[in-house]
């Protein structure tokens, strides 16, 4: 729980207007999903062809960034 | 094949200076309506949901549509960038949205999702150039 008001500015999930998901994997998640989306489109012309490419697409991009974030974990930042 | 010999003409016809021109600014113009006018539905909405989803997400993020900064190099690039979009684009920046708080959690965020809209846009504007000049 944190201890500062929801409309504290020093709240981590502290957001003006809007409140928006801020999730780091959320906003990934939706980013890889549209872009794998019109990749598929341009990529194969029947349906069931770009929905295989986008989902394998969609995969690569979150198992990438899961490893990269791993990977990349140790680091000192 | 009946099929075949109308999918030859309309590219036949759609190769033409004029109508590639038209294809092509629609295209960049409104995501996904290059495509509508050469007849893919199915194309042309999931690139108009796709990539207006995108910006509309950039905006919304709290990202920052660029100026046209040429002493910027990289500000006047992703400004290239943003252009991509076309008509959403001149709506935001009419409607002053876009300016963008470098203080907000998500600016870089929505600065991501504002420029690979704008360049996937321009990817799809040369894909119904391709399909227009009957290449695809």
């Amino acid at each position: 729980m944190s201890p500062w008001g929801a409309n504290d500015p020093r709240r981590r999930s502290f957001r003006r207007g809007a409140a928006l998901v801020t999730s780091h994997l959320a906003l990934l998640a939706v980013f890889a999903l549209l872009v794998s989306a019109v990749f598929a489109a341009l990529m194969r012309d029947e349906p069931r062809e770009q929905i295989r490419t986008g989902g394998l697409m969609f995969g690569g991009f979150l198992g990438v960034a899961i490893v990269l974030s791993w990977l990349l974990y140790p680091l000192p930042l | 094949m009946p099929s075949k010999t109308t999918t030859a003409e309309t590219a036949r016809a759609s190769a033409e200076p004029g109508t590639l021109a038209l294809v092509c600014v629609a295209a960049w113009l409104v995501p996904g309506a290059g495509h509508l006018y050469l007849g893919r539905r199915q194309k042309a909405t999931v690139f108009f949901v796709a990539l207006v989803l995108l910006f509309g997400l950039g905006l919304l993020l709290e990202g920052r549509i660029f100026p046209f900064e040429l002493s910027e190099p990289l500000v006047g690039l992703a400004a290239i960038a943003d252009l991509g979009l076309g008509l959403p684009w001149m709506v935001a920046r009419l409607a002053g949205a876009g300016a963008g708080t470098v203080t907000a959690v998500t600016y870089e965020y929505g600065n991501t999702f504002l420029i690979v809209a704008g360049l996937l846009n321009y990817l799809v504007v040369l894909d119904a150039f391709d399909v227009a000049m009957g290449r695809k």
